[in-house]
């Protein structure tokens, strides 16, 4: 299928020369000898052990990718109020260099998974790797290039940070940005290669490079792209809400309790805020790799990887039902907030049966006794998408209104038409669930094209009621009268073990997706252009996943247990007594 | 019952006893909807119900030492009601583990439980080299009356024996067809209506009863290639004939094929 291309010596030295700069790639200098299909390096089923590798690279490229993002952000807001409000300034600072403070190990355990992965794919599938290179080689030029220079910005803005504080802040926060903007090209590069093998663009029929811009920007590229971006802050916050979670449990003080209190809170709402659109994203694309081919929405949705997104599906709702209790608990941390605390109940009563209807199946697993023979006539009408939408939909409403509630508590709402206001408020929240299920119902009984356009809408009406009320919020709450202050540190224990429990799930689902996404492939190397023909090009069974998922998510922590305490260990014990007390986030008379 | 007098049973109610009745009232009213839904999904459902009542009682620490203190309180004032409740709960529930744990074990003669793929998955380089008519793949209100027409004497004559004359899945053979599936009702939106055509050509024309497929039926037409083949209906249908059953299938249900 593959045939040489007129360019195919120029990539092949530029495949040498990238391969020779990569530590542990054993492939000679000068004329290189014919390759072999197929090599089992690590001694086991390459694709395994590629599969593990990747994963794990996958999981701490996202990790340092994504703390950075909303630790510049929190940089930047202390940075804003240095001078109106000093100790919120010190405050924010601090939690973000404590999240930054996870980075340097994280940074290496990347590299160092990233080199695994280099060298088990040169190794154990040589053919694959060539093509690959001749359809990318210049790409794998410019990859290091910004890889090098993110790496520079990431050592220089972590290990300067006291050294650039004051006058030279502004400094700080413009190689935060440049660390950001380096990252998120790294990534996007990577995701390049990783679309073009689902959704090969630029190529011949015969798999020939036509253009390399094509190429890059595959139908699958800027999907994922987005996709990951949002996903990797979830990501990263939920592990950031774990380890103050963490630090919480061990904290021998109640400021040091109070201050991670707060990190594993800042953790969680940046995760429940990037979660409100991670469904849509994956949607997205979703909506485009079936639009490149049909295949795939038929081998992930009705075919053999149909029953992964059932258990997605429960694993989802885990993290949602998670954070979102979570977030009901703070309410203990707000004297007076008994009026909030009492909509928690209903909220969750709103949300289980949501993650119900999301989590039906169509098609059931049934015994022979319970076998209808075809769809459930009642059940069976929840299990395809438009009552799913309608559902998650739903759920993110009711999210989005105990965000409200948990702006209001321990608050007094003084601007004279406050009440109006609420009400209005209140009722727009209302009637954006009511056209968000209609439009759901109607989507129902209409053809897919049309199903595909009004779940969009429903995406827009969401997005829309949101940025209504949040505005009208704004407005509500200019001025409102603090009659409790929140009590950091008051948080129950039950709390923190839930937010260590998120981070669990959110590694787990991303072992589970990833696999997803490239055992939607099935055979193929590059979808439609070079067959797997390797002995290990079957997909595993369910169960099988489920362990190498599992396998992959212990050695995660394993991994990143290892790097905190190495980092802990440089650091000293403690979030330092300075920093505790600089921070102000105890009322006087509660510093322990 | 008046809602002040339900209010004050309810509070009346040790909130034990209520989480109990909750999750037992939802279990029995899932056992009693009807056809019955498979254990694997009241097994889902009634998971997220106890996830739901495990957060309903921790969200307050009052509540939670309320629930605490029912099992671990004891005295000779108390009630006899409520050291009945205690009792009966205490009783109850390691019963019903032990239950599960024996229900799950116990031999049985039935087959095992099996994860039914509606869609089979068959890979791009068999799709890909189906070749669609060009009358079908225009859009369905510019397809040839008369072949549509042809396609409902086909339907009529092979299909609808077991699929229905009203394509709903209700064939005077359907109800031989129980497990793992009955004949497809074409009217449902999760079927055709999810579907690209080559998938739908694949599907008729490769069938199930012999492709591990684990469905009843027939391949509609035989491969060029493979004369040989020894499958009922083989040769029933030309290719031409497939594409114009299926362009009936989609007229007759207003449905129409995934782009």
């Amino acid at each position: 299928m593959l045939e040489q291309s007129p360019a195919a010596s120029a990539r092949r030295a530029a495949m040498v020369l990238i391969a020779s700069a990569l530590p542990g790639l054993a492939v000679a200098q000068g004329v290189p000898p014919p390759l072999p299909d197929y090599a089992a390096p690590a001694l086991m089923d390459s694709r395994l052990a590629v599969w593990m590798a990747a994963q794990l690279h996958l999981m701490f490229a996202a990790f340092v990718l994504a703390v950075p993002m909303f630790a510049l952000f929190i940089e930047y807001l202390g940075w804003r109020t240095r001078k109106t409000d000093p100790a919120a300034a010190r405050r924010h600072d601090w939690l973000a260099h404590e999240m930054a403070s996870l980075l340097p190990v994280a940074y290496s355990l990347t590299a160092i998974t990233g080199a695994a992965l280099g060298f088990l794919l040169f190794t154990a599938y040589p053919r694959f790797m060539h093509y690959l290179t001749g359809v990318f080689g210049p790409t794998f030029i410019v990859y290091p290039l910004f890889f090098i220079a993110e790496t520079l910005c990431l050592y220089f803005w972590y290990y300067g940070w006291q050294r650039m504080q004051g006058e030279r802040k502004w400094l700080h926060l413009v190689l935060g940005l440049a660390l950001n903007v380096f990252g998120t090209i790294v990534m996007f590069i990577a995701d390049a290669w990783a679309t073009f093998m689902m959704t090969p663009g630029g190529v011949d029929a015969q798999g020939r490079l036509v253009s390399l811009y094509d190429a890059v920007w595959n139908a699958g590229w800027m999907p994922l792209n987005v996709h990951r971006l949002i996903a990797n802050i979830t990501f990263g916050a939920l592990l950031c809400s774990g380890y103050a979670a963490y630090r919480f449990l061990l904290a021998g003080t109640r400021a040091e309790r109070a201050l991670y209190d707060w990190m594993g809170y800042t953790g969680n709402l940046i995760a429940l805020f990037t979660m409100l659109f991670l469904p849509f994203a994956g949607y997205y694309f979703g909506f485009e790799l079936f639009a490149y081919s049909a295949t795939y929405g038929v081998t992930l949705m009705g075919g053999v990887l149909s029953w992964l997104f059932i258990i997605q599906a429960i694993v989802i709702a885990t993290l949602f039902i998670g954070a979102a209790y979570y977030s009901w608990l703070g309410l203990l941390r707000i004297p007076g907030s008994e009026r909030q605390q009492a909509w928690s109940s209903v909220f969750n009563v709103l949300l289980i049966a949501g993650f119900m209807v999301w989590a039906t199946p169509h098609t059931m697993a049934a015994s022979l006794e319970e076998s209808t023979g075809g769809f459930h006539p009642v059940l069976g009408a929840l299990g395809v998408m438009a009552p799913k939408m309608i559902a998650v939909t739903l759920i993110l409403v009711v999210l989005y209104g105990s965000y409200l509630l948990y702006r209001r508590a321990g608050k007094v709402i003084t601007v004279p038409w406050g009440r109006t206001g609420e009400r209005i408020q209140w009722s727009l929240v209302g009637v954006t669930a009511l056209a968000i299920t209609a439009l759901g119902i109607y989507g129902y009984f209409a053809p897919a094209e049309v199903r595909i356009r009004t779940s969009i809408w429903q995406i827009i009406v969401l997005m829309g009621g949101i940025v209504a009320t949040f505005i009208l919020d704004q407005f509500l709450m200019r001025g409102a009268r603090t009659v409790a202050e929140v009590q950091w540190g008051r948080m129950p224990g039950r709390g923190q073990y839930v937010l260590v429990a998120l981070a669990v799930v959110i590694v787990w689902l991303m072992g589970l997706m990833g696999y997803a996404r490239s055992g939607a492939r099935l055979n193929w190397h590059v979808f439609g252009i070079m067959e797997d023909t390797s002995a290990g090009a079957g997909l595993p069974s369910l169960g099988e996943a489920a362990l190498v998922i599992t396998l992959i998510t212990a050695i995660f922590f394993a991994l990143l247990a290892v790097g905190f305490y190495i980092s802990a260990l440089a650091r000293g014990d403690g979030a330092g007594a300075a920093d505790l007390e600089s921070a102000g986030l105890l009322a006087e008379g509660e510093r322990a | 019952m008046k809602p002040a007098a339900l209010a004050r049973l309810c509070a009346a109610i040790p909130l034990p006893t209520g989480v109990f009745l909750v999750a037992a009232g939802i279990y029995v009213i899932l056992k009693l909807v009807r056809p019955v839904i498979p254990h694997s999904v009241i097994l889902l459902y009634m998971g997220f119900v106890v996830l739901g009542l495990v957060i309903h009682v921790t969200l307050r620490d009052e509540r939670m030492h309320r629930f605490a203190e029912f099992f671990v309180q004891t005295g000779a004032g108390q009630p006899r009601a409520l050291r009945a409740q205690r009792l009966g709960l205490l009783a109850v529930l390691p019963l019903l583990f032990g239950w599960w744990v024996y229900d799950a074990y116990r031999p049985r003669y039935a087959p095992p439980v099996e994860i039914f793929q509606r869609h089979p998955t068959v890979g791009e380089e068999v799709l890909g080299r189906i070749a669609v008519p060009d009358w079908i793949a225009a859009a369905p209100a510019q397809w040839d009356a008369g072949f549509v027409s042809e396609g409902k004497k086909l339907y009529d004559a092979n299909c609808a024996v077991c699929h229905g004359e009203k394509l709903d899945g209700q064939g005077v053979a359907a109800e031989g067809f129980r497990y793992p599936i009955r004949p497809a009702n074409f009217q449902d939106p999760g079927t055709i209506a999810q579907l690209t055509l080559p998938y739908m050509y694949w599907r008729l024309t490769v069938g199930g009863i012999q492709n591990q497929f684990n469905s009843a039926m027939p391949r509609w037409v035989a491969p060029p290639d493979n004369p040989d083949v020894s499958t009922l209906h083989s040769y029933d249908m030309n290719g031409d004939e497939a594409w114009k059953v299926i362009a009936y299938l989609y007229r007759a249900t207003g449905h129409e094929p995934r782009r």
